[in-house]
């Protein structure tokens, strides 16, 4: 344990280090010396007092930069303390960093004090009036002009209202240009494109080696989600089919391999969904019954989203799958770093990191978590963007270390193994995903950028 | 390993190799947990499970893996196949292909697996008897000629499925025990076996096993 206690040390001077501020409340640094000018601690009680509402009202982490303005008028602080906060609030705003160092992730050590309550809150707001606060904001900015890519993606990142899901991913994955005026005729001609590709290559013989990937597709498009009954209408394994063979042919040096198909799916349920009313039940639709245009639509627009998707990660997909074991000594060599206790755990019982989060890359967690919390971390996985590879690699540590006390139980490589290839997901929603990325983030941000930190733990 | 409620006598890893789609996730998931899923999910890169059988008054632990089929992940699957003291190799009695491309896995074997492996040839899906593309003889007699064992399987009505692993479990054990009462005949190598279900004890000179004898 005591590589941990190190590790929250770090995280502490970390934290008061690095953040400058969290919008909406003063900075800790701002705090801690106002007290020591004043030497009195009735305004830190105070500020205490004053910002510990946070935690009931239901305000999560990363909305949160965005209610600064309203919050501040609702509650008595100190006086400088609030200018000081306002200055920081208007700063923080002005001020035209890279996305990562704006998305405003408070500190872990911050949230998982108040784990319970975060994530209640969490789920009732969803439903509630932030959720529409925040919705009004996305729709704001995908009505301008010229959208504010930047804007989008840091919106997007602690996710993405159900509403204007399918819209926002589009933008994200770079299918529709920023230029409001543009979009309708570029997704006109892509979609075009598509179907004119489909009809050159799909409905034709095809040679032997275009063969294999159609066989290989097939028998795996039927067992894909086998207990969602969607995925087993006809209508939709074709869809699928012409999805994954179209990318595969398109990307001669991948092909289509096992997995890929699961990754299609975030992408074919948010569009398809954007066609149904609010009260279809997903599973229950007649995919079929839908006009061919619309299917057309959503054909589509999942095979380019797929396609820009899959850009930055192809190398997982080319012969021996390179790019994955990378990625694999990679999450070994961080998991040593950041939690020197399970990695030797694993080690100890012959556990091969190769085993279990091989999938983990492979399927980026999608075979890992139920269908809902993949859309959720697709959010983030698109706003993203071009960096979502490596960022992966920081959700997949996380996803590990979420896990690690569980772990540290199992005392064979049978219990483990068994263990890691299971792991109980069945009742996450939102909120634990929110929680994951942010931990990944968290990662990233400290591991990342100083290969050397904690390195002395793993002599 | 093998504290706690879990006593064994040997461990023997035990690799399922063969084409996609032939049921290999089937057989495990029929044998580990008595369960089968007419559509289960594909295999990624490999998976695990575990089973304990008696054989003459002894606990025999299989570590079974479950190995993708699709080309592409060899590379990763291959590494699997160190210290496998057997091999299930699968192919869909209904699809000819399957069957054409287990010389293709023998040669998987002979590069990566230890070459005292015990393989067994595993006809599976022998329920769909209307749609039978590879005659059980036929695959019989290439089993011979190899020097591999077979058995015919389904995993959805259970056909023989106790009896594949239990057969190459006890094949292990007899080579492995006759191996520990160092009485090794000399020059015999794994004998061909023709019976599809009655695997009889074969012998080995010099097979050096990694993973049994715990």
């Amino acid at each position: 344990m005591a590589e941990n206690s190190k590790t929250n040390t770090d995280e502490n001077s970390f934290w008061k280090k690095h953040i400058r501020t969290i919008p909406g409340r003063p900075s800790p640094k701002k705090v801690i010396s106002s007290s020591n000018n004043n030497s009195s601690s009735t305004s830190f009680q105070n500020f205490k007092r004053s910002v510990d509402d946070v935690w009931d009202c239901g305000v999560a982490d990363n909305e949160f930069a965005n209610e600064s303005n309203i919050s501040l008028t609702d509650i008595t602080i100190c006086k400088t303390i609030a200018e000081s906060a306002a200055i920081n609030v208007i700063n923080n705003h002005k001020i035209k960093t890279d996305d990562k160092s704006q998305l405003d992730i408070l500190p872990m050590k911050h949230a998982n004090k108040q784990n319970i309550s975060f994530s209640k809150c969490n789920i009732i707001k969803n439903n509630n009036d932030d959720g529409t606060s925040k919705l009004s904001k996305f729709e704001a900015l995908l009505q301008t002009n010229i959208l504010e890519l930047d804007e989008l993606k840091k919106l997007s990142w602690s996710g993405v209202p159900h509403k204007i899901r399918a819209d926002t991913w589009r933008l994200l994955a770079g299918y529709l240009p920023a230029n409001i005026e543009r979009r309708k005729e570029v997704l006109e001609r892509k979609r075009l494109d598509y179907l004119n590709v489909v009809q050159q290559y799909y409905h034709t013989d095809r040679d032997e080696i275009f063969q294999d990937i159609y066989h290989q597709i097939h028998i795996d498009i039927p067992r894909m989600s086998p207990l969602i009954t969607l995925f087993q209408q006809k209508t939709v394994q074709e869809i699928f089919e012409r999805i994954l063979f179209i990318w595969a042919i398109r990307h001669p040096a991948s092909g289509y391999v096992q997995g890929i198909n699961d990754l299609v799916t975030p992408f074919f349920v948010v569009f398809l969904q954007e066609t149904l009313n609010d009260n279809d039940n997903l599973d229950r639709v007649d995919v079929s019954t839908i006009s061919v245009d619309l299917r057309n639509n959503v054909e589509a627009d999942s095979f380019w989203c797929l396609s820009k998707f899959l850009d930055s990660i192809q190398d997982n997909y080319i012969f021996a799958q390179l790019g994955i074991q990378h990625k694999v000594n990679q999450l070994k060599e961080l998991i040593q770093r950041i939690d020197l206790t399970l990695h030797k755990h694993l080690l100890k019982h012959d556990i091969d990191y190769l085993q279990f989060s091989f999938r983990w890359m492979n399927n980026l967690l999608t075979r890992e978590l139920p269908l809902r919390c993949s859309i959720r971390l697709w959010d983030t996985y698109l706003a993203e963007s071009d960096s979502f590879a490596s960022f992966q690699l920081y959700v997949c540590a996380a996803f590990l270390l979420h896990w690690r006390d569980k772990l540290l139980l199992e005392k064979d490589f049978q219990g483990l193994m068994i263990m890691l290839q299971n792991l109980p997901t069945q009742d996450w929603n939102d909120s634990d995903i929110s929680m994951l990325v942010a931990e990944a983030y968290r990662l990233k941000f400290i591991f990342a950028d100083a290969p050397n930190h904690l390195q002395t733990n793993c002599s | 390993m093998g504290t706690r409620d879990d006593e064994y006598d040997y461990l023997f890893k035990v690799v399922l190799i063969g084409d996609s789609g032939v049921g290999k996730s089937n057989l495990l998931a029929r044998f580990t947990r008595n369960e089968f899923n007419l559509e289960s999910k594909s295999t990624i890169g490999v998976e695990f499970a575990t089973r304990s059988i008696q054989v003459d008054n002894k606990t025999i632990k299989a570590q079974i893996w479950d190995t993708a089929g699709q080309e592409r992940y060899r590379a990763i699957t291959s590494a699997y196949y160190r210290g496998a003291v057997g091999a299930l190799l699968v192919y869909d009695i209904a699809k000819h292909i399957t069957y054409e491309n287990v010389e293709r896995w023998l040669r998987e074997l002979r590069d990566h697996a230890d070459q005292n492996i015990v393989i067994m040839l595993v006809g599976n899906k022998s329920d769909l008897r209307h749609l039978r593309a590879v005659p059980s003889e036929e695959a019989k007699a290439f089993a011979e000629k190899n020097g591999l064992s077979f058995i015919e399987t389904s995993a959805l009505d259970s056909t023989n499925v106790e009896a594949a692993f239990h057969n190459i479990l006890t094949e292990i054990y007899r080579i492995v025990s006759q191996k520990q009462m160092r009485d090794p005949p000399e020059g015999d190598t794994i004998r061909p076996n023709v019976e599809p279900i009655d695997v009889k004890p074969t012998v080995n000179t010099d097979s050096v096993r990694k993973q049994c004898c715990q």
